[in-house]
């Protein structure tokens, strides 16, 4: 309580929070003259808002599959079916539509996962350096080589067997639930590095410095002052993740190892392949779904590295 | 003597990584459950008494330590173990199906880096100009188009619409083109090393742009342009070895990321490689075919990071061996 109370008295005249809003401010003001960064995110809004309005405006359910009776499976695309019908009579565009919130959900998901390790991993070792230092970074290493995307098809295909007649069968979404835990369990290694690097950089600076000498905690350190300054990178790479982690999916349910109850945009492209050259709209729909989504991602991240870290850049 | 401490070291390092993924992959599979359990739960009809004896035969009545243990020993002596879908040793089928592997990914390295080296020095030459511009905006839009959507465009365009490419496979199962097998292997090769070079190219174009931006700028170059060296010689000898030096880690990552999506970019192509082999055997429960060839990724990818370590270290005398192990 006293640190507190002598903190806010000596920063009276400059409040604390003046700087970081300044920080944010500036940069939005660089972001906004990025058009590479703006493009970006505009193409995300896109795919926010079709995974938050979609669903109530899809001309079909999801599970819908009475297309097959009308204009048939693999129609090409018309009034009703404006991207026509899959393999499995299903319409392509409500598909599509239908696949935003899951890919959303594994980025976003996977990347809080990552981002929580990451940040804890990264800013102990840190800010602690030293032996703990050292060992954190060892086993960030460790985490950098293992072969993810290998590893995360083994553990979701043998899980899927392991779950059969066990009370797990029942649980909803839970092939879904894996792969974005084991995705965010395998991707927070560069987020460590980089918090890593930025505690290094922000640790002896004389703002924290400061707090120091004014008896702040080493929680309030950390997360008051450092963490705020060391955000604006994290976002950049955090960014970069969320398409990441969508492309890896993506990449899992091409190969027919995704949850059967979501709709993804890659579990489309793995029922739809086959008929590639019959129904191209079918398979071509959901891969530039992928691409616009993971396009999105990176601009973004591009954008935020033009106005965070202008240095960086050329 | 500093450099063989410090490759030492780095050698020291690599063994434990090995060591340390290798157990990761086993004990992570296996804590899903007995491999018996799970190829016998989709078979109808086996008995818990059958389960036991087969437990038994194939050593998997043991504790998970002591398997890891034998499977590490033999990994040591290249024994990855039999099939149990193909009945050959899991070592010679990663051996046939690997090289099919390293035949499409060692040339898409290759080419990538080529096209890299000419449009990222193109581009840096000519900074903010429209040739600068354009390579910029492709490598940026494909650095985000997934390989694999990029393969299934390939094929949609080169073989189904214009019909000049094969779609799937490595070599034709009858009648070669113009009689030569190797010309049919080649022909086969175009789309898929085409899909991974282009991968490749994106993001290392736009390294090496931005690298040989800021060496231009120094004052080396500068030095050496005002002693009359010609301009070619100092961008394509000098400059580009400053900055071609800082691409080499990213050049290892890159090769990690290529291996580990095998799985991915070689199924679009229905490609014989290492990654197909390894989807096939998830989806047959292949247990030592899992199991040798994710730990041959996994030794593959450490073993390129420690490769472009210690060419980094021979190559760039600047470097501080000091730091980190």
């Amino acid at each position: 309580m006293t640190d507190q109370t002598i903190a806010s008295h000596v920063s009276a005249p400059k409040p604390a929070a003046k700087p970081a809003r300044g920080i944010w401010r500036q940069g939005w003001q660089r972001f906004a003259r990025s058009r590479t960064g703006m493009l970006g995110l505009v193409l995300v809004l896109i795919v926010v808002a079709t995974a938050v309005i979609g669903p109530f405006v899809a001309p079909f359910d999801a599970q819908d599959q009475s297309p097959m009776l009308d204009p048939g499976a693999k129609a090409p695309p018309s009034w009703t079916n404006p991207l026509g019908t899959d393999r499995m009579g299903y319409d392509v565009l409500s598909r599509v539509i239908y696949g935003a919130p899951t890919a959303l959900a594994v980025g976003l998901g996977a990347m809080s996962i990552a981002a929580a390790i990451g940040i804890l991993v990264g800013g102990v070792a840190g800010y602690r350096g030293g032996t703990t230092d050292e060992v954190l970074m060892r086993f960030t290493d460790f985490f950098l080589v293992i072969p993810m995307f290998v590893v995360i098809l083994a553990v979701v295909r043998l899980l899927g067997v392991a779950v059969v007649d066990t009370p797990f069968e029942s649980v909803p979404y839970l092939n879904l639930g894996v792969i974005i835990l084991l995705i965010g369990v395998f991707s927070w290694a560069p987020i460590a590095r980089m918090t890593r690097a930025e505690f290094l950089r922000l640790k002896n600076q004389e703002f924290v410095e400061a707090a120091r000498c004014i008896g702040a905690t080493s929680g309030d350190i950390l997360f008051r002052h450092i963490l705020p300054n060391a955000l604006p990178s994290l976002i950049v790479i955090i960014a970069l993740g969320i398409g990441g982690a969508v492309l890896a999916e993506a990449m899992i349910g091409f190969l027919g190892f995704g949850d059967p109850a979501a709709v993804s945009w890659g579990q489309l492209l793995y029922f739809n392949y086959q008929a590639l050259k019959v129904a191209p709209w079918a398979s071509l729909s959901p891969g530039l779904a992928i691409f616009v989504t993971v396009l999105g991602f990176n601009l973004l991240a591009d954008g935020l590295t033009d106005a965070f870290n202008p240095r960086a850049k050329n | 003597m500093r450099v063989f401490v410090f490759l030492a070291r780095r050698l020291i390092f690599a063994i434990i990584l090995m060591l340390g993924v290798s157990a990761a992959i086993f004990f992570l599979i296996n804590a899903i459950g007995n491999p018996i359990e799970l190829m016998m739960a989709e078979t109808p009809g086996m008995t818990g008494e059958v389960i036991e004896r087969m437990k038994g035969y194939y050593g998997l009545d043991q504790p998970p330590l002591t398997r890891y243990l034998l499977w590490l020993g033999r990994l040591l002596h290249l024994d990855f173990g039999t099939s149990i879908v193909y009945n050959q040793p899991v070592g010679s089928l990663i051996a046939t199906w690997g090289w099919q592997t390293l035949k499409i990914q060692l040339p898409a390295i290759l080419i990538a880096l080529a096209i890299a080296i000419l449009f990222g020095v193109t581009a840096a030459r000519r900074q903010h100009s429209r040739s600068d511009f354009t390579v910029m905006g492709t490598a940026l839009l494909g650095q985000s188009l997934p390989a694999f959507f990029l393969g299934i465009l390939l094929i949609f365009v080169f073989s189904y619409t214009l019909d000049w490419l094969p779609s799937y496979g490595a070599y034709s199962t009858r009648n070669p083109l113009w009689g030569s097998p190797t010309l049919d292997a080649l022909w086969h090769m175009i789309l898929p090393v085409a899909m991974l070079t282009f991968f490749n190219t994106a993001t290392l174009t736009l390294l090496m742009r931005s690298n040989m931006v800021d060496v231009l700028k120094s004052d080396f170059i500068a030095a050496m342009r005002a002693s009359g060296i010609p301009e070619r010689r100092v961008i394509y000898v000098h400059a580009l070895r400053a900055a071609f030096i800082p691409m080499l880690t990213y050049l290892g990552l890159l090769i990690g990321l290529m291996l580990g999506t095998a799985p991915v970019t070689e199924s679009v192509f229905t490609w014989p490689g290492l990654g197909s082999l390894y989807v096939a055997a998830i989806h047959q429960l292949d247990y030592p075919v899992i199991m040798g060839a994710s730990a041959v990724i996994a030794f593959m990818l450490i073993c390129t990071t420690l490769l472009t370590d210690v060419i980094y270290v021979l190559i760039d005398p600047r470097i501080s061996l000091e730091g980190g192990p």
